[in-house]
């Protein structure tokens, strides 16, 4: 093993290979509060890419509702009982706001975990079975009620639920590359994207056993496992729609919700999704404990009671959703980026507008301008420009009965 | 940890330095990151020969173990102990505890019988928890001489020294068996559903849908040997130069049957003596050579360095032909 420093923990860890970043990493924020599970996202995945023989079990992004749900089933339960030391806490009196910006993680990884028990492989893991893939919407709109009798009311509703919107992290540090050992799984230089080889596959499956997100999925028809591609062709510019520039994935373009915004990783501060993830800590990474530093990141649900989100994105938790219930001008600008292109936006301009709103919210007070925010393309290029405001359309009284 | 963290904020330096001695004293134990060094008894071959007998012999119209086992009658038997694989991670193995093995050849094909105990017959691979049975025999690759001095790995060879693998698969003799020769995902989940009506005339019938099978079906499209329909054969022929090297040959030679009873596995591996590919073991009559193997055992989740093997070389000497 040898040390590798990740930023989620706040710490270095022990990992098989070496630390070698991608000059970009392919990232998202979704936001988990608008979302409507209408699993739009899930069909255009689906019949992209895994409508096939074989593939009927797999969804490479797919939407499941927390408490309950989980494809497949109980996942993150069973993973994080498998690195349950007893003491998977977080330190957070000090942070670095580069090298621990959440504190630093105190339990075992998925990586030492397995070292500690002794388990002669790179990872802890399991292999959910056939039926634990087969039915994708467990649970699906089922509410968590502690207290029957009460009604809810916000912050923290006592009967709740939320969706959370999953595909492979593309994790800095993967289990799934890390556990196969004929280093059949790579991870792109040029962009972070997790590929399976799938001629140097054997179909030995222990990536679908140490991936801690269960996104490598065994295909019977080929014998091989596959798993989410990132739509590379699109990230590659290859689809004409974009003209050559990077696109957008299917699941990301095709949401309804809006609550989608991907982009590369990068050091931009003026990057909208590394100035999400980094610099304003908005969104938070899923179950960061596991250590794969995972490249999808959510802005956390509101309603949703904060122990069981901080176990799930981690002490970043009660900030990240103080910021997003008031939020300032520069993140609602940012913000208002959501699905207005599917072309990748490589960076953001604020135009400053007038002031066209005021009020208090939890006792902070809110203000809205209506700024113009403008997304620029890899190449410099204007892509995208709207306002805060959203243009409203009066429709003449004549059409009122017309369809 | 919280501990941990501090110092490290007041002696990074000390620190950092224990880390690299750490570093090295693991790369004194461990050959490459998760492989530990072998002994020098793996470095020498077992005392026992494997001779394969010289028999005369019509090959038989079906090549199944009930015809070929007659011609087995006065070759004697190798007993190969097997243990857990404990050198590279994945470690695992460990329930199949020895195997026989026995070897002729009629001056024309060399033929190897391995038999050993397994509870449980394996011959599927299609849901995502269930793993073949499987049996491997390895050669060194060219004339080699393997002694204590003369280090050859008994585990997947080396990048000087490469080994010829000839892997049986329980699956792909049931394959065989099936139209089409690649058991589909329906001869595991009869009554699942699916949008593929091969029926041409059937008002579902999608030419598209069907064609795009081959496309986006990656290890096919990728022209993975494992993801081939007709393969027509149930024994993979490879090479390997290490750990996780192990890489299938572009030309197959290797063939093989099998029968299961009792609890027990025969299987039969046999290929041409000699072969016009350089990346094959070749086999004179009156020559010698070393084998090595290894044994999967499906049910206990066994696949890849999961496996039981034997940790030394076995070598092998043919007997002439009767002409010769
Ligand atoms: S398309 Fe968007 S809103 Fe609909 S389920 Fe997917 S993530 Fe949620
Ligand atoms: S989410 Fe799983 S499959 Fe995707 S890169 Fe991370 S470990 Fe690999």
């Amino acid at each position: 093993m040898t040390l590798v420093h990740n930023w989620h923990l706040g710490r270095r860890m022990e990992y098989p290979y070496f630390e070698s970043r991608p000059k970009r990493q392919f990232a998202a924020v979704f936001n988990i509060n608008r979302c409507i599970a209408c699993q739009t996202c899930t069909m255009a995945c689906k019949s992209a890419w895994t409508y096939n023989k074989g593939q009927e079990h797999m969804w490479w992004n797919n939407v499941e509702t927390k408490p309950y749900g989980g494809y497949p089933q109980s996942w993150d339960v069973k993973t994080l009982k498998l690195i349950d030391n007893g003491e998977n806490t977080w330190y957070t009196d000090e942070k670095d706001e580069k090298l621990s910006p959440y504190g630093v993680y105190e339990g075992d990884t998925i990586f030492e975990a397995a070292a500690k028990k002794n388990l002669n492989q790179w990872a802890v893991g399991y292999i959910p079975e056939d039926k634990e893939w087969r039915s994708p919407n467990f649970g699906e709109d089922v509410a968590k009620s502690n207290k029957p009798d009460e009604h809810s009311s916000l912050p923290e509703h006592s009967r709740w639920f939320f969706y959370i919107q999953r595909l492979c992290n593309h994790c800095t540090y993967p289990g799934c590359l890390a556990a196969c050992p004929r280093k059949a799984i790579y991870k792109r230089k040029e962009d972070g994207i997790v590929l399976i080889d799938q001629k140097r596959c054997r179909g030995y499956r222990k990536c679908v056993e140490q991936c801690p997100y269960k996104k490598p999925m065994f295909r019977g028809l080929t014998r091989v496992s596959e798993k989410c591609i990132a739509c590379y062709p699109r990230i590659e510019g290859r689809d004409p729609i974009t003209k050559g520039r990077p696109m957008e994935t299917r699941c990301m373009a095709a949401c309804v919700g809006q609550i989608r915004l991907q982009g590369f990783l990068d050091d931009n501060p003026k990057n909208p999704v590394t100035w999400l993830i980094k610099h304003d800590k908005l969104a938070l990474p899923l179950y960061p404990q596991f250590g794969t530093e995972p490249n999808i990141y959510y802005i956390p649900p509101r309603w949703a009671p904060r122990s069981y989100l901080r176990q799930m994105f981690g002490p970043g938790v009660d900030e990240a959703i103080d910021k997003f219930m008031v939020p300032s001008r520069e993140r609602l600008a940012v913000m208002s980026l959501f699905r207005m292109t599917q072309s990748i936006i490589f960076e953001y301009k604020i135009e400053e507008g007038p002031k066209v709103f005021e009020t208090m919210i939890h006792g902070k007070k809110f203000e809205m301008y209506n700024d113009t925010v403008i997304g620029y393309g890899e190449d410099g290029q204007e892509i995208v420009r709207t306002t805060i405001e959203e243009p409203v359309h009066i429709r003449d009284p004549k059409h009122y009965n017309s369809i | 940890m919280i501990k941990g963290f501090s110092l490290f904020k007041l002696c990074g330096v000390t620190l950092l330095g224990s880390v690299f001695l750490s570093m090295a004293l693991f790369a004194a134990e461990e050959t490459a990151p998760g492989v530990k060094g072998m002994s020098e008894e793996e470095f020498t071959p077992t005392k026992e020969v494997l001779t394969v007998k010289y028999v005369q012999m019509d090959k038989p119209y079906h090549m199944d173990v009930e015809s070929l086992k007659g011609a087995f009658k006065d070759a004697g038997a190798v007993k190969v102990t097997l243990q857990k694989q404990d050198k590279a991670f994945p470690n695992g193995g460990g329930s199949v505890s020895g195997a026989e093995v026995k070897a002729i050849h009629d001056g024309l094909t060399v033929y190897f019988q391995i038999t050993w105990n397994d509870p449980t017959k394996n011959a599927r691979a299609i849901a995502v928890q269930e793993f073949r049975d499987a049996v491997a025999l390895m050669f060194p690759l060219g004339s080699v001489e393997i002694t204590p001095a003369e280090h050859f790995s008994p585990r997947m060879g080396d990048r000087e020294k490469p080994v010829n693998l000839w892997h049986w698969k329980a699956d792909w003799e049931a394959d065989l068996l099936v139209k089409g020769e690649l058991e589909d995902v329906e001869a595991q989940y009869p009554n699942m559903h699916d949008d593929f009506n091969l029926n041409p005339y059937s008002a579902y019938y999608h030419r598209e849908l069907i064609t795009s099978v081959e496309v986006l079906s990656g290890g096919r499209a990728a022209n993975n040997l494992l993801s081939q329909p007709g393969r027509g054969r149930t024994v993979e022929d490879l090479n390997a130069e290490g750990f996780g090297t192990l890489t299938t040959q572009e030309h197959q030679d290797v063939n093989g049957c099998s029968h299961y009873e009792e609890g027990a596995w025969t299987v039969i591996i046999y290929r041409s003596l000699i072969t016009d590919d350089p990346h094959d073991v070749q086999f004179v009559p009156g020559g010698n050579s070393y084998f090595n193997m290894a044994v999967w055992n499906g049910g206990e989740q066994d696949r890849n360095g999961q496996k039981n093997i034997s940790s030394q070389w076995h070598p092998i000497t043919l007997e002439r032909v009767a002409w010769q």
